[in-house]
C-alpha cells in the first residue's frame, strides 16, 4: 500500500512527486498516457514568469515569485536547461503605458524585485525588431525560459532514485475510500491501495474528482492555445521574452526565445468544451499573426517550421486550487493549474507538502540525493570531451538528426534511460531528434530502425506515440 | 586529412561533380551520410530518367548505376555513412565530419562542392490547420518506405501536391495495395508531366482536385479524416466546397528545398526564390572556393540538367584549384522582368565571360508562347521564341560572349506572344 | 467518344477519338498513333520492387523491359509479389521471363550482393 498516489505526470505530478520524495513515504505515481508529460506540460510557452501578471494577493501571484526563484536551485539540482532571457512588457500610447504603471506596482506587491522601466529607445537599442511605435517598456530581468517536459522528466527521475514508483499506462478509472484506506482502480481492473490521493490531473482534475467527490467545487474550462514555431536560424531576431499588456482574456500572444534557439510565437486563448482537442485553426493562427505585429517588425514568418496548440487547465475558481477535498479526507486538488502553472510548479510542490499536508507530519528522507546529472547534447561539448565520448562509446560518431545534431548514443540514451521509452515522440520529447528544420523527414526512419533493434521489436510495432500508432502500417509482398 | 576538394552528397550531382573535376593533380574526396552513393536516385524506381544525357529511358537506379560505374571506375575517393557536421572557413575550409566507423574527424579543402541535395517542406512550414495525428508525412518519406524498406505507411491515402513526387506516389501506393482517394493541388493547373497525370492518376482512376487545399485533418492519434476545400485566385477557401476524406495517411508533395544549414555559420549570401547561394557562372557563391550544384542549388525537375550542371561545377572546382582566378570587379546580378521567376546563375563575372554560359531559369505563369530575350544597355542582344512555358519546367538558354556589347548587367526578359 | 491527353510530347495536345478511331485535336501524327494505341491496346511499363532476403536491400526494384497491356498491371503485381530473391543480382538480370505471356521480361534495375547466412 502507498502513502500517496500522485495522479498525473505532468510538470505538477513531477514536482510534487520529487517534493514528497523528500519524506520516508511510499509514492506511486501514476500516469494515464505511455509516457510522462503529454498534455499541457508539452504545449506551454515554456516561460517562467517573473510574476508581473498573477492578481494580487493570489497563490498564483505567491507561487509564480517563489516559484521562479526555485528554478536557480533546479537547474543546478537538477541540470535542467535555463534561459536567461529577461523581458519587456511594451507599451505603444499614454493608455497602455498607464497600464503599464499598473503593472509595476503590481509586481512590486507580488514580491518581484527586479523590475525597471526602460524607455523606447533603452528597449529598441538591445532589440532592434521591437516595433518603431512603442513609447515605453517595463523591463523583468528574471523571467526564464526553460524546456518543461525535460524539468518533469528530471524531478520524476529524481523523485524515482529517491524511492518513488512510476506506472505509465495507467488510467485511473475508480476511485473508493473504505475507511481510512483509499481503493484506486487502474484500467478497470488493477486495484492499489493508499492512504493519501494527490490529483494532480490536469485538464481530467473534475473527472478524477467526480469519482469521489459528490460536489466538486470547480469545473474545467478548457482554454485553447495556438502557437508557431520559428527555426533556429532566426533565434537572433528577439532574445527577450516580449509581452503586450494583458487583458481579460490574459497575458496574450507572446513572443517567446527557446532554449534550444526556436522562437514562439503564441498562445492565442480561446474556450471550448473538448477537454483534448489540440487542433491548430486558420482563425487561431490569423490571431498570432495580427497580434505579434503588435510586438515586433520583419518577423520571419517564412521560418515557422511547426505549429502546436495546448489546452490550458483553467477551471471555474479563481485561483489555483489547491486543498484537500471538503467531502473526503486526504484526498488533494491540484488543479486549475493554468498559467503560472509553469513558474509556480516547484512552489506548489513546496505549498502542498509544507503547508497542506502540514498535518501528515511528514519525517524526511535522510537518504534523499537531491541531484539528477544529465549530460549536455553531444553537440554542446568540447573538442576532448566529444573525442572521449566517442572512444568510450563509437555511437557518438554516427549523426542521426542532421538538423539539430543529435547521436545515435543519446538515441540508445532516450530509449534505454531511467524514463526511457520506444516511441518516436518520446524519443523526440527526451533527445530532441526530429524536432527541428525537417521535422524528421530525415531521420525518422533511422531513429525507427534504431528503436526496432534496442527493443528487439519488428520495425512495424514501433509507434509514433500512443498504442497503435505504427509509422509502418503494412509490410509489403508478405502473406498476411 | 588535408584534401584539394571535399564533394558534399554522392548523388547524382557528387557523382557528376566528382567525375568532371577528377584529375591526377587532385585529391578529392565525396562524403556521403548514406550507405551508399547514388542519393535520391536510388529510391525513384520510377522511369524518366536519361532521356537527354543517354537518349534513353532509365529508372533511379539505373541512371544513378551509369554514375556509379564511371566514378568507382575513377577510384574517387570517398566515405559513405560519415555527415558533414561543420564547415569552416579561413584560407582554406575546415570540414568536420563524423561517421560510426571513424569517429569525429576534420578535413582541410581547398574547395567544397555542396552536392547535398533538398529536404521536403512539412506539415508545420505549410500551417496545415487541425489536429496532428501520427499519418502525415512527406511523400518522399513514404517513397522511402516502401522502395527501400518495404513497407506501407497507410491503406487509405489523400495527397496534397499535385507536383511530380505527389502522383508518382499515388500510383506507386496504389500497385502496392493502399487506396489513393485524392490528389489536391492548390494551382488551377498540376505542376507533375502530363504523363504523370495520365498514368498515375487517370489510369487509377484517382480523382485530382485543382484550386483546391486541405483545410482540416481530424484524428487524435491516428489520422482519421481530412478536409479540403475549393480557393478563389487569392487561395482563400471558399465556404461551402468542403470535401471530407476517410484516410488514414495525407501524403505531402508541397515542395523541396535546398539543404544548406550547414552554410548558415559561414556569411553565404542566398537568393530568396531559390533559397540556396547565389552563384555566378563558375556556380561558385560568394565565398570563394564554394561551390554549389544540383538540387542543393535549385530545384531540379530533370536529373540530366543536374548532371549537366554539376559536371561544370566539378570542373570549375578543379579550376579553382589548379589555376585559382583573381577576385573581379566586374561582376553583376542578371536582372530580371516580372516573367521570371529565377535565373541561374544569379551572377555574371564578365572578367571571365569568355565561354558560352548557360542560363537555367523558370517562369512566373503558364505561357503558350512567349519571347525570351537578353537585353544590355537597353539593346536586344538576343531573342528565342518558346512555346508552353510553365513554372514547373525548367527552361535554359545559352549566352555566347561574342555577342555582347560591353561589361555592362544583363537583362533576361519573357514576354507573352497572344496566340 | 473518349477524350484524353496525348502525352508524345511535352504539348499535351487535347484528344478525341471516336468508335470508329476518328482522332480530333492532335498537331501531329504522333497524336493520333498514340490515340488509337490509348484506345485498341494501351500498354505501361511496371516499375515495382521484389522481395528479397538481404537485411541491407530488403527490396530490389525491377522494371518490365518493354510496355506490357495496361490491364495486365495488378496480374503482374501479384506475381512479383510473390517471389523472394535470394542470390545475387546484377542490373539487368531477368527476375521473369515472358510475365504472362505478354513476351515482356521482368528486368532488374539495381545490382544487389545478398549475404546469404
Amino acid at each position: 500500500m502507498y502513502d500517496y498516489i500522485i495522479i498525473g505526470s505532468g510538470i505538477i505530478g513531477t514536482t510534487i512527486a520529487r517534493e514528497l520524495s523528500k519524506y520516508d513515504v511510499k509514492i506511486l505515481v501514476l500516469e494515464k498516457e505511455n509516457d510522462v508529460a503529454n498534455h499541457q506540460t508539452i504545449a506551454n510557452s515554456a516561460v517562467i514568469h517573473s510574476g508581473h501578471d498573477p492578481k494580487e494577493n493570489t497563490l498564483k501571484a505567491r507561487l509564480c515569485v517563489e516559484g521562479n526563484a526555485l528554478y536557480e536551485e533546479m537547474e543546478k539540482e537538477l541540470h535542467i536547461p535555463l534561459l536567461r532571457t529577461g523581458a519587456f512588457v511594451i507599451a505603444h500610447n499614454d493608455e497602455e503605458e498607464n497600464t503599464l504603471n499598473d503593472l509595476y506596482e503590481r509586481a512590486l506587491h507580488n514580491g518581484v524585485t527586479e523590475i525597471s522601466f526602460f524607455s523606447k529607445q533603452e528597449a529598441l537599442k538591445l532589440e532592434s525588431n521591437l516595433p518603431d511605435d512603442i513609447t515605453k517598456a517595463l523591463s523583468l530581468p528574471s523571467t526564464k525560459v526553460t524546456y518543461p517536459w525535460e524539468v518533469a522528466f528530471a524531478c520524476l527521475e529524481n523523485a524515482i532514485i529517491n524511492g518513488a514508483s512510476f506506472q505509465k499506462d495507467s488510467e485511473v478509472t475508480k476511485i473508493k475510500k473504505t475507511g481510512e484506506i483509499f481503493e484506486v482502480e487502474v484500467n478497470f481492473k488493477e486495484i492499489i491501495k493508499t492512504k493519501s490521493i494527490i490529483s494532480a490531473a490536469g485538464i481530467f482534475s473534475d473527472t478524477i474528482a467526480q469519482m469521489i467527490e459528490k460536489d466538486v467545487q470547480y469545473k474545467m474550462k478548457p482554454r485553447k492555445g495556438e502557437y508557431f514555431v520559428l527555426d533556429r536560424k532566426v533565434k537572433r531576431f528577439m532574445n527577450h521574452v516580449i509581452y503586450p499588456l494583458p487583458t481579460a482574456k490574459g497575458k496574450g500572444v507572446l513572443i517567446i526565445p527557446q532554449v534550444h534557439g526556436n522562437i514562439l510565437l503564441g498562445p492565442t486563448s480561446t474556450l471550448q468544451d473538448e477537454k483534448d482537442l489540440v487542433s491548430n485553426t486558420k482563425e487561431g493562427l490569423n490571431q498570432i499573426r495580427e497580434d505579434v505585429k503588435h510586438l515586433a517588425k520583419n518577423i520571419p514568418f517564412d521560418q515557422v517550421i511547426r505549429t502546436f496548440a495546448g489546452i490550458r487547465s483553467s477551471c471555474t475558481y479563481d485561483d489555483f486550487f489547491i486543498q484537500e477535498s471538503k467531502e473526503i479526507k486526504n484526498y488533494f486538488h491540484v488543479a486549475g493549474i493554468d498559467s503560472p502553472g509553469l513558474t509556480a510548479a516547484p512552489a506548489i510542490a513546496k505549498y502542498l507538502v509544507n503547508e497542506v499536508l502540514k498535518s501528515h507530519q511528514l519525517k524526511k528522507n535522510p537518504n534523499f540525493n537531491p541531484i539528477r546529472i544529465k549530460r549536455d547534447a553531444f553537440y554542446h561539448l568540447d573538442d576532448k570531451t566529444q573525442q572521449d565520448l566517442i572512444k568510450e562509446n563509437p555511437y557518438y560518431g554516427n549523426l542521426v538528426c542532421k538538423c539539430e545534431k543529435i547521436t545515435e548514443a543519446e538515441i540508445m540514451e532516450a530509449i534505454h534511460g531511467p524514463l526511457g521509452n520506444d516511441t518516436i515522440k518520446g524519443i523526440k520529447k527526451r533527445a530532441r531528434a526530429g524536432s527541428g528544420l525537417c521535422q524528421g523527414g530525415y531521420c525518422e526512419g533511422t531513429i525507427l530502425r534504431i528503436i526496432a533493434r534496442e527493443t528487439k521489436q519488428p520495425v512495424n510495432k514501433i509507434n509514433y506515440y500512443s498504442q497503435n500508432t505504427p509509422i509502418l502500417v503494412q509490410e509489403t509482398k508478405v502473406k498476411p | 586529412m588535408k584534401i584539394d576538394i571535399a564533394i558534399i552528397g554522392g548523388g547524382a550531382a557528387g557523382l557528376a561533380a566528382a567525375i568532371a573535376a577528377n584529375n591526377s593533380a587532385v585529391r578529392i574526396l565525396v562524403i556521403e551520410r548514406e550507405e551508399q552513393l547514388g542519393g535520391i536516385l536510388n529510391q525513384c524506381i520510377h522511369n524518366g530518367f536519361g532521356l537527354h544525357v543517354f537518349k534513353e529511358e532509365l529508372t533511379g537506379p539505373e541512371y544513378a548505376s551509369r554514375y556509379m560505374d564511371a566514378f568507382y571506375e575513377k577510384n574517387i575517393e570517398f566515405m559513405l555513412h560519415t555527415t558533414v557536421v561543420d564547415i569552416k572557413k579561413t584560407n582554406d575550409f575546415l570540414v568536420t565530419v563524423t561517421s560510426l566507423e571513424q569517429g569525429l574527424q576534420k578535413i582541410e579543402a581547398k574547395a567544397v562542392i555542396l552536392s547535398s541535395g533538398c529536404y521536403e517542406r512539412t506539415r508545420g512550414s505549410i500551417m496545415l490547420p487541425g489536429e496532428r495525428p501520427k499519418g502525415i508525412m512527406p511523400a518522399g518519406s513514404a517513397q522511402r518506405y516502401l522502395n527501400i524498406d518495404g513497407y506501407l505507411v497507410g491503406k487509405k491515402v489523400f495527397i496534397l501536391g499535385s507536383g511530380d513526387i505527389g502522383l508518382i506516389m499515388a500510383r506507386r501506393m496504389t500497385l502496392e495495395g493502399a487506396e489513393v482517394l485524392g490528389v489536391a493541388e492548390l494551382m488551377p493547373y498540376s505542376n507533375g508531366l502530363t504523363r504523370n497525370i495520365v498514368q498515375c492518376l487517370h489510369d487509377f482512376d484517382i480523382p485530382l482536385y485543382l484550386s483546391h487545399t486541405v483545410t482540416n485533418v481530424k484524428g487524435k492519434d491516428r489520422l482519421e479524416q481530412i478536409t479540403i476545400q475549393e480557393v478563389d485566385s487569392k487561395f482563400n477557401p471558399i465556404e461551402g466546397t468542403e470535401k471530407v476524406f476517410d484516410v488514414d495517411t495525407l501524403l505531402l508533395s508541397v515542395g523541396l528545398i535546398p539543404d544548406i544549414t550547414l552554410f548558415d555559420s559561414l556569411s553565404l549570401k542566398k537568393h530568396s526564390v531559390t533559397k540556396s547561394a547565389i552563384v555566378n557562372q563558375f556556380y561558385e557563391a560568394n565565398i570563394s572556393g564554394l561551390f554549389v550544384c544540383g538540387n542543393a542549388l535549385h530545384v531540379h525537375d530533370l536529373v540530366d540538367y543536374v548532371t549537366i550542371e554539376s559536371e561544370k561545377a566539378g570542373k570549375n572546382a578543379l579550376d579553382y584549384v589548379l589555376n585559382p582566378r583573381k577576385p573581379s570587379k566586374h561582376v553583376h546580378e542578371i536582372q530580371l522582368n516580372e516573367n521570371i521567376r529565377y535565373v541561374v546563375p544569379q551572377m555574371i563575372d564578365f572578367e571571365y565571360f569568355d565561354v558560352p554560359i548557360e542560363l537555367s531559369f523558370r517562369v512566373t505563369k503558364k505561357m503558350n508562347k512567349g519571347i525570351f530575350k537578353i537585353i544590355q544597355n537597353n539593346q536586344i542582344i538576343m531573342t528565342k521564341k518558346a512555346k508552353n512555358l510553365a513554372p514547373a519546367e525548367m527552361e535554359k538558354m545559352s549566352i555566347n560572349p561574342n555577342i555582347l556589347i560591353d561589361s555592362s548587367p544583363l537583362m533576361l526578359t519573357l514576354e507573352e506572344v497572344e496566340v | 467518344m473518349r477524350e484524353m491527353i496525348c502525352i508524345a510530347c511535352p504539348v499535351g495536345c487535347h484528344l478525341t477519338i471516336d468508335e470508329n478511331l476518328h482522332v480530333k485535336g492532335n498537331l501531329c501524327q504522333r497524336g493520333e498513333k498514340y490515340a488509337i494505341e490509348e484506345i485498341t491496346h494501351p500498354t505501361r511499363i511496371l516499375t515495382t520492387t521484389v522481395k528479397t532476403t538481404s537485411l541491407i536491400n530488403p527490396r530490389l526494384s525491377v522494371k518490365t523491359k518493354d510496355p506490357i497491356p495496361k490491364e495486365l498491371l495488378f496480374e503482374a503485381m501479384e506475381i512479383l509479389n510473390s517471389i523472394t530473391i535470394e542470390n545475387n543480382v546484377k542490373i539487368g538480370d531477368v527476375i521473369v521471363k515472358n510475365i504472362l505471356n505478354t513476351g515482356v521480361d521482368m528486368i532488374a534495375t539495381k545490382t544487389i550482393i545478398i549475404n546469404n547466412k
